[in-house]
């Protein structure tokens, strides 16, 4: 398959009080044509900066990128490109019809009846006559999402594209973006949080600083995770007399709880409970959080940067 | 061109809604509205003095217009993100930045057709409709419609590369300077008995800033001693001019503008 987005090096540098910061670090990325993929990092990570480099409105410090084939910034592949921005904001005075007729008049559209489907497609058919500053925050999105879809492009960047809306709006836009996959279109999503939309990704990246700290399926990038078992009808001399690697105990009348990494002896120990005429409860896995992965991705890039 | 009018006019339906332009707008119809009843009071008052005063008014309001219209035109683009959405379409820079430049001078249009006609009525209603009195009416403000369409460019110009406020100033100044102090330099250029240095500045200020005077016709408390031989003739000469220096500052806009991170 061919890459949608490939970046060598790329770097941006700003200069700010305490003197020049490399806002996004030596990137490399590479997204497949048709995948829906995650580009994910606590706020300031250096995502925007990232997305509107490969879109050609800022320029790269050093390092190159290419999108669907051609350097970035090269206003031909607008042509097969959208972009939805964080936070966005449409002219209040127009008309959810007229910003379409406006965004579409930019690639020298005059398509009313098409207008219409993609208005019908995002669900603001009945509200395409009040102007944006009567939509809510949701709407606005969708009309976000609507003119990302004028020129039916191939590639599609979404920069937090659930900031702040609640969750019933998550599941709209994620719904959306299923259909964009079935399209065969490629997604760019960007993200400090892993909602419902996140996770539908094939894979992710997770940047921090500017620099790239894991990447992979989610699902591989999130296993390693903890298991949490509980137990009742146990004595005190059997939780005492239990040996776990790394594991946390409680135990509280008769009731154990034990908090131990997946990669341990766990059925082990429930066999053990069972032996004693313990009463197994509940055995939970528990998936590490993205919060987690955040959290242990930098921990260990900081003690790299300190090794070194 | 398509690209350059859908932004021009998206740029004329926001800024004619926008309040601080409808306040000065309102503010500068008002005076128009009540200058010639003041003037109706004063025995002393000829058509001429009423006339000129109107006509000030109208300039005094549009340059203000001109300059709020552009100073912000770029940074609220940048700051609400339309910009982003606008520049990730084929949309080139030098294409945005006509539109808006367009838009600019379209909204000035708009609102200076509507001064223009309460001057009209104001005049209909004290002296009776007059064909010849309605052409010459007219001729000043369509010449200082010239004149904001380059101060506009001149805001447009600076708002690539500084920030409101100090374009706020800047534009104002040049436009001050161009108006008023124009014949004073050039009487520094051309007059024989002033130092090299004189000349030097004269001829700088000369060329660089526009001169905005030109456009001052029909405005005798302004322009008091210039006497125009061929006055179509010099119309065209000064509108030349204006297109002229408009185009140079787009450009140079331009040229700013494409190098600039958003
Ligand atoms: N124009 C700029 N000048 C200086 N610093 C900037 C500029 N734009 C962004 N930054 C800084 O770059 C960092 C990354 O910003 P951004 O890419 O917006 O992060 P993210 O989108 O991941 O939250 C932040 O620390 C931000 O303050
Ligand atoms: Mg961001």
């Amino acid at each position: 398959m061919a890459a949608a987005i490939e970046t060598q090096n790329l770097t941006k540098t700003y200069k700010n009080r305490s003197g020049k910061v490399n806002v996004v670090d030596q990137l490399n990325l590479s997204v497949e044509e048709g995948e829906i993929f995650g580009f994910l990092g606590p706020n300031g990570a250096g995502k925007t900066t990232t997305i509107k480099m490969l879109l050609g409105i800022i320029y790269p410090s050093a390092g190159q990128a290419q999108v669907l084939g051609k350097e970035a910034g090269d206003i031909g592949i607008h042509r097969s490109i959208s972009y939805l921005p964080e936070k966005p904001y449409y002219y209040e005075h127009m008309t959810g019809m007229e910003i379409l007729k406006f965004y579409g008049a930019l690639f020298g559209l005059s398509d009313t009846a098409m207008y219409q489907r993609l208005l019908e497609r995002v669900n603001l058919a009945g509200d395409q006559h009040k102007t944006i500053s009567q939509y809510s925050k949701g709407m606005q999105q969708r009309i976000g999402l609507a003119q990302s879809l004028l020129n039916d492009p191939k590639l599609l960047f979404l920069d937090e594209p659930t900031g702040g809306l609640d969750p019933i709006a998550h599941i709209e836009i994620r719904d959306l973006i299923l259909q964009f996959r079935e399209e065969g279109k490629t997604v760019f999503i960007s993200s400090h949080a892993l909602s419902d939309v996140e996770r539908i990704c094939d894979r992710v990246a997770i940047i921090n600083k500017g620099k790239i700290a894991a990447q992979g399926k989610l699902d591989d990038l999130l296993r390693g995770g903890r298991i949490e078992i509980i137990a009742d009808n146990l004595t005190s001399e059997f939780a005492q007399g239990l040996k776990l690697n790394g594991a946390t105990t409680s135990f509280n009348a008769g009731r154990l709880i034990v908090d131990i990494d997946e990669a341990e002896d766990f059925n082990g120990l429930i066999d053990g409970i069972r032996n004693a005429k313990g009463k197994v409860v509940s055995v939970l896995p528990r998936r590490r959080r993205l919060e987690d992965l955040f959290v242990e991705t930098v921990r260990n890039l900081q003690s790299q940067g300190a090794s070194k | 061109m398509k690209q350059v009018w859908a932004i021009a006019t998206t740029t004329l339906g926001e800024a004619i809604r926008r309040r601080v332009l409808l306040v000065i707008l309102l503010v500068g119809v008002a005076f128009i509205a009540i200058a010639p009843g003041l003037g109706v009071l004063s025995a002393r008052s000829e058509t001429t003095v009423l006339r000129s005063m109107l006509l000030s008014i109208i300039q005094l309001t549009s340059a203000v217009i001109a300059v709020v219209l552009t100073v912000y035109m770029i940074p609220n683009e940048i700051e609400r993100r339309t910009i982003y959405t606008i520049l990730s379409k084929p949309v080139h820079r030098w294409q945005f930045l006509l539109g808006k430049y367009f838009g600019a001078v379209l909204a000035l249009m708009v609102m200076m057709a509507m001064m223009t006609g309460v001057l009209c009525l104001a005049f209909f209603v004290q002296q009776g409709y007059r064909a010849d009195g309605l052409t010459q009416l007219l001729r000043a403000p369509i010449m200082f419609f010239v004149q904001m369409c380059l101060l506009a460019a001149v805001g447009v110009f600076f708002s690539t590369f500084v920030t409101p406020l100090v374009n706020f100033f800047l534009s104002g100044a040049v436009y001050l300077v161009g108006t008023t102090f124009s014949s004073f330099f050039e009487s520094m250029l051309n007059n024989p008995s002033s130092s090299n240095i004189a000349k030097i500045i004269g001829r700088l200020v000369n060329t660089l800033l526009p001169n905005f005077a030109y456009y001052n016709v029909q405005n005798p408390l302004i322009n008091p001693t210039v006497v125009i031989q061929d006055e179509t003739q010099n119309y065209i000469k000064i509108v030349a001019y204006g297109v002229l220096y408009i185009g140079v500052l787009l450009v140079a806009g331009i040229l700013v503008f494409d190098r600039r991170e958003v």
